[in-house]
């Protein structure tokens, strides 16, 4: 009992079959308080399924997933955002026509009070009619969060902040991912989710989103990362889990599993398939 | 750039719509200022064949009064403007004509909802809407600027009525009608009649406009096992009936309403039609004149072309409104008083025409029995089928 | 008992007919995922085409069909090239929109080709008739069944075994794996839509010979039964449209067995409105998959609003409220007056369409929903005008927005063809509820607009009436749209599946924006109501639906301004090309092709 208290996120036998094939094969994870995961392994590993199974996108077939000692198997993507979870997406899904800061806004959505009253039924009507009068409370509550959305873009220096009015269609591939992690960072996630965070970027940028994901483990964030360039999983992984086919086929230190003859093989023989695969 | 499109396109429709307007009256004027009625109904859209037909019957009723030396010496003319039935339109088309002080009066719409909606702008404008084709028994009520030669189906039906089950001997009816106001009103007054003469209703089914399969149907109708078909429909969707009642075996008599009354429901019905009866207001060997003089003009204006049923009410509208402006003169408060004064104008469908003041339509549609014979309308000779 | 054999016997012979239009639907959306709503124009081209070969040339049967098929492979090839290709890297909705303006102008070439009077069209196979049950069937029931089944067959060898129909599978699988795979998606597109076309024409053909009949309104009932039939049977599917137009025969055979012919069509849309409720990609569709990820913002066009200075907006606001003080004509008064109903209509539909990503095909019915609560609350019960064009607002909001609710799931097309169903229930219902509605009779004697006692019955009062509303619920609009629901709503459009990962709930902002919108619609209708003073279920039909899309697509997606500006545009062109007549509705789809080529985010641009 008292290991749970520290357990964020676990994961048991979770596993989702797409027809004959198995894209997450009953893979057992713990992730604690205030600890970096990354997760590697080649393409069609089923990381990006593993992802989408705990953050309420897809149902898995069996397992389970607990948050801070919660049940949350199966609980919907709207639910799980107000317990806490954010996530980037592989293929960075900005809204395009919304302007940075309102993409960022979005992210901030579970955290409204004021515009949406908790009455059961009619709930939705006095957000609407809130929406459509404004009072004081809700105007100081969205000039609050506009305040913290300036704060967090601050972050990414002199990427996001000049471009804040922009849609996010006009941004730079980096930049959209930069978005993103903004969005996440303004739901205040008790997790964060990373899906390749670096993908597209080159090694400036890199180095960049480096230090930015160093800074938030520094301030206590937890964080499951899906990351292909290993000298960054390296640097700021707490553990590494190596995925393949679905089955996780190694967990440790970075340098550990690096040298894991499995995961060697791993990625020698479905570097090769890949490109089979793709060529055929 | 933004405010200029905006308002260039607003004003550039406006300035385009009064030129349009200027454009038609510079064109009327060349023309000796004839008397110009306003004409609102369908060219385009679902309903577009009626306005097509409504235009052939108007040119013929034109020239013949051209011919007869106009009205007091000044040319009659009209203004179609399209509405495709769609209430939207009609109700433009009828502010528009409310304010052209050179219309006289106002001929149309096609559908009921197109013209009662309009109902309202004529009554306040003070323009005359004379609805040729309005069965729907609210259309004259709409004000005293509203006035009908539509034949009335309180009266049409019970003639029908009394074909079907007093000469023919029907005793058990099915009714198929179209599902719209007039089809829905002419079958309530068929079956009111229709039981007062004593027959049974074994079954009523409406059906929607687009309809085209009717199989399902007629199996219906086969299981009530009547003695008559009664169609009460336009020609189009009646021989389609036809048909597909003769394709599955049902062999009973079919009773149609005068709205079949086509060449093209024998086009159309081809053989299913043979022996069909039909009631009508007139026929093509109907001996008196201005049925002949109809038929035979609309065949030399139209290369042989036989009128129809649609025809002939745009032509009898047509004379008609000659007949009331020739009392009523160009003002449109005399020419609604002008109603209410002709007598016995020569018509196809009544043979003389005269207002009931009250109703504001005509009462006493002429009655022709008829009967598709080798593939013509011909006079029911009495035998049976 | 037998009579049910006849009925089950008529619902598949039916079933057969739908086939023909349904399997050319299918091939297209199977490869460019677009429901092709040409495929009833090339239907009715194609029996034209036909009329033509029979009656005028005699040809024989063999030779006809060949001819039709031939003509219309070339109609489609024609559509594809010069139609829709430009648009292959447009939006997803410009093609959509490309087939619909399509269909305008080909349906009018038709009609002003051999007019609008429908014409006979001679079967050529002998007429011996086979008794089968309590009915028979002919040669040509055999030779549709045959067509529909040999096509249908021939496809599927054609998609499995040639290197063409590889080709094909491949691009409907995946368009850019295929393009980098060399296939030419080009070319696959051509043989794909002269294949539909063909196969349309001909069926045109041989329904047109099947009822002895052919007319020009035969085009959108063919689109809408073949749309039905090929979405029951899972979009794309080739055979699973066929099994899909048998049924929707037979649901509709038993439907009219058991409740009587006027129910016919609603018991079609319903199945459709079930299907898609319960499996979404249609009867036969494969085992659940993966959600795709779209890429953002394919739906809906990438753009920058176009900014107007508020000044502008004020001035014209003021050019138009004191408009009546001068010498404008009441004809103009009365065509802004419909331009400011179909503005609160396009408003209502900009903000479900544009702001949120639903494109509703149904919107009239909101429109009729409003306009029936207000005329029957203000006769019934003798609510004062003005409070009842309000309830009318409140009802089609309530009730539009609980009728549309099990769609909510629905993404892309899909929404538009639920909502196009929806739209067809509703008037179904008013058709059928005659307690309530009256039925065909319609709705009379509508007491006049009127404002705290006083009647509003001048054109100026009109006006200003309805000038002063739609101005309301444009301010209001706007100011959602400033607020967290618009950002919200915006974001589930974009992207629905990130809206959620961040909290989004679909149900509730769909609800929200269907409300809001729904009152808007409700509204236009019910004064819409009280102008006419006579309403029946054809008054809100249809084609003021595709009407309300055409002017929100005109003016930009979710832009307010926009929608009242391609309101007014779309009110006034059609009276401005009054002068060409016939010809103005075949003015207006050029238009509309043109507007989708060259600005698909609309005039102002989407929000």
């Amino acid at each position: 009992m008292a290991e749970q208290h520290t357990t964020m996120l676990s994961l048991r036998g979770l596993t989702r079959r797409f027809g004959g094939l198995t894209a997450v094969d009953a893979v057992d994870l713990d992730l604690a308080k205030g600890e970096l995961i990354s997760i590697i392994g080649p393409n069609g590993a089923g990381k990006t399924t593993l992802f989408n199974l705990v953050t309420g996108l897809d149902r898995p077939d069996a397992g389970t997933v607990h948050f801070e000692g919660q049940d949350i198997t199966g609980l919907s993507p709207e639910r799980l955002a107000a317990e806490g979870i954010a996530r980037t997406f592989q293929l960075g899904r900005v809204f395009g026509n919304l302007s940075v800061m309102d993409n960022v806004l979005i992210g901030a959505h579970t955290r409204l009070r004021a515009v949406k009253p908790a009455v059961p039924l009619i709930g939705p009507l006095l957000e609407l009619g809130l929406a459509l009068l404004r009072p004081a409370s809700v105007k100081a509550e969205e000039e609050r969060l506009r305040e913290e959305v300036k704060a967090i873009l601050a972050r990414f220096g002199e990427r996001l902040l000049p471009r804040i009015d922009q849609p996010a269609y006009s941004l730079s591939y980096a930049n959209r991912r930069r978005v993103e992690i903004a969005r996440a960072l303004a739901l205040k996630p008790r997790l964060l989710l990373l899906d390749e965070p670096t993908a597209g970027m080159n090694p400036t940028e890199t180095a960049e989103m480096q230090g930015l994901v160093a800074e938030l483990k520094g301030e206590g964030l937890t964080i499951l990362l899906i990351e292909h360039k290993l000298e960054m999983v390296m640097r700021l992984s707490d553990r590494v889990i190596v995925m393949d086919e679905g089955k996780k086929i190694a967990e440790g230190p970075g340098e550990q599993v690096r040298k894991d003859p499995k995961v060697i093989e791993a990625y020698l023989g479905h570097g090769l398939t890949t490109e089979q695969e793709s060529a055929a | 750039m933004s405010n200029i499109d905006r308002r260039t396109l607003v004003r550039g429709s406006l300035a385009a719509m009064m030129a349009g307007a200027a454009f038609s009256r510079a064109a009327f004027a060349q023309s000796s200022e004839p008397i110009l009625l306003g004409v609102s109904g369908p060219l385009t859209g679902p309903n577009a064949q009626y306005g097509t037909q409504w235009k052939q019957g108007f040119d013929l009723a034109l020239d013949e009064i051209q011919s007869a030396g106009n009205i007091n010496g000044r040319k009659l003319a009209y203004s179609f403007e399209d509405s495709q039935s769609d209430p939207r339109q009609s109700v433009a088309i009828a502010q528009k004509f409310v304010s052209d002080p050179r219309i006289v009066m106002e001929l149309g719409d096609f559908s009921s909802p197109a013209s009662m909606a309009a109902s309202p702008i004529y009554q306040r404008g003070g323009l005359v809407q004379f609805g040729f084709t309005n069965s729907h028994p609210d259309f004259t009520k709409g004000g005293d600027f509203m006035w009908s030669t539509s034949v009335s189906q309180a009266d049409e039906q019970p003639l029908l009525a009394a074909y079907a089950v007093k000469r023919l001997g029907l005793k058990k009816l099915a009714v198929l009608h179209l599902n719209t106001d007039w089809g829905r009103t002419s079958r309530d007054y068929f079956v009111k009649a229709a039981k007062e003469h004593g027959a049974e209703i074994a079954v009523t089914e409406g059906y929607i406009a687009e309809e085209r399969d009717f199989r399902s149907t007629l199996v219906r109708v086969r299981d009530a096992n009547p003695d008559g078909l009664i169609l009460i429909s336009y020609y189009s969707d009646g021989a389609l009936i036809a048909r597909q009642a003769r394709q599955v075996g049902l062999k009973q008599v079919i009773c149609a309403a005068s709205s079949v009354y086509s060449p093209k429901f024998l086009e159309l019905g081809g053989e299913a039609v043979e022996d069909v009866h039909v009631g009508t207001r007139y026929f093509p060997e109907d001996p008196r004149p201005e049925v002949q003089k109809f038929i035979t003009g609309f065949k030399k204006k139209y290369n042989g072309l036989e009128p129809d049923a649609f025809n002939a009410y745009a032509y009898d509208a047509m004379n008609m409104a000659a007949a009331v402006v020739k009392i009523g003169g160009a003002d449109r408060r005399a020419i609604r008083d002008a109603f209410a004064k002709v007598k016995d104008v020569s018509s196809v469908i009544f043979g003389k025409a005269t207002f009931d003041v009250e109703s504001r339509r005509v009462k006493g549609a002429m009655n022709a029995e008829l009967v598709v014979r080798k593939g013509q309308f011909a006079l029911w000779d009495g035998k049976p089928t | 008992m037998s009579s049910w054999l006849d009925y089950t016997i008529n619902g598949l012979i039916v079933g057969n007919v739908y086939a023909l239009v349904a399997v050319g639907l299918a091939l297209i959306f199977g490869v460019s995922r677009l429901i092709n709503f040409a495929q009833g124009s090339i239907y009715l081209v194609g029996a034209y085409i036909g009329w033509v070969a029979v009656v005028q040339l005699h040809t024989p049967l063999p030779l006809t069909i060949i001819l039709v098929a031939a003509a219309a492979a070339l109609v489609g090839l024609i559509i594809e090239r010069f139609g829709l290709r430009p648009l292959q890297n447009s939006v997803r909705i410009a093609p959509l929109l490309a087939t619909i303006g399509i269909s305008f102008v080909l349906d009018q070439l038709v009609m002003l080709t051999f007019s609008p009077n429908p014409r006979a069209l001679p079967s050529q196979l002998p007429d011996v008739r086979f008794q089968i049950g309590g009915g028979t069937i002919g040669p040509l029931d055999l030779l549709i069944a045959g067509v529909g089944i040999t096509s249908a067959l021939l496809l599927f060898v054609f998609l499995r075994y040639s290197k063409l129909g590889w080709a094909v599978r491949a691009t409907a699988q995946d368009r850019d794996a295929a393009m980098q795979m060399g296939v030419d998606v080009n070319r696959v597109n051509q043989a794909v839509f002269g294949i539909a076309a063909a196969l349309g024409g001909v069926s045109g053909l041989l329904v047109g010979m099947y009822y002895n009949q052919i007319d020009t309104a035969m085009s959108l009932q063919a689109t809408l039964k073949g749309v039905v039939a090929e979405v029951v049977g899972g979009a794309g599917n080739v055979p699973g449209a066929v099994i899909g137009s048998l049924l929707l025969g037979l649901v509709e055979s038993y439907g009219v067995a058991v409740f009587g012919t006027s129910y016919r069509n609603l018991f079609a849309f319903l199945l459709l409105v079930v299907v898609l409720v319960l499996r979404p990609n249609g009867l036969f569709a494969s085992a659940r998959q993966a959600p795709p990820e779209p890429l953002t913002g394919t739906f809906i066009a990438p753009s920058r609003p176009v900014r107007i200075p508020r000044w502008v907006l004020l001035v014209a606001t003021g050019i138009f409220a004191v408009l009546p003080f001068f010498p404008v004509s009441f004809y103009v008064l009365q065509t802004l007056i419909n331009a400011w109903l179909l503005g609160m209509l396009a408003l209502s539909l900009t903000l479900v369409a544009g702001t949120i990503g639903q494109v509703s095909l149904g919107h009239a019915a909101l429109l009729a929903i409003g306009a029936y609560t207000s005329a029957l609350l203000s006769l019934t019960f003798a609510v004062p005008v003005g409070l009842a064009i309000i309830g009318g607002g409140l009802m089609s909001a309530a009730l539009g927005t609980a009728l549309i609710s099990p769609s909510f799931r629905l993404r892309g097309h899909y929404v538009s063809i639920a909502t196009l169903a929806i739209g067809e229930i509703v008037s179904l219902v008013i058709l059928n509820w005659e307690s309530v509605t009256r039925g065909p009779i319609g709705i009379s004697g509508i007491p006049p607009l009127s404002l705290f006692g006083y009647e509003l019955v001048s054109p100026i009062s009109i006006y200003w009436f309805s000038f002063i509303v739609m101005v309301v619920l444009a301010l209001l609009q706007g100011r959602l749209l400033g607020s967290h629901l618009g950002r919200s709503f915006r974001a589930i459009r974009d992207d629905d599946i990130a809206a959620r990962a961040y909290g989004l709930s679909l149900n509730r902002y769909k609800s929200l924006a269907f409300i809001f919108g729904g009152f808007a619609a409700g509204v236009s209708g019910g004064i819409a109501a009280h102008l006419y003073s006579y309403i029946n279920h054809e008054t809100f039909n249809t084609q003021q639906s595709i009407l309300a899309l055409t002017v929100v697509i005109l003016g930009g997606l979710g832009n307010v301004v926009g929608a009242i500006l391609g309101a007014v545009a779309l009110v006034g062109l059609p009276e401005v090309f009054r002068i060409a007549a016939e010809y103005r509705i075949l003015i207006y789809g050029i238009v509309l092709l043109l507007l989708v080529r060259f600005r698909p985010q609309g005039l102002l641009g989407t929000m």
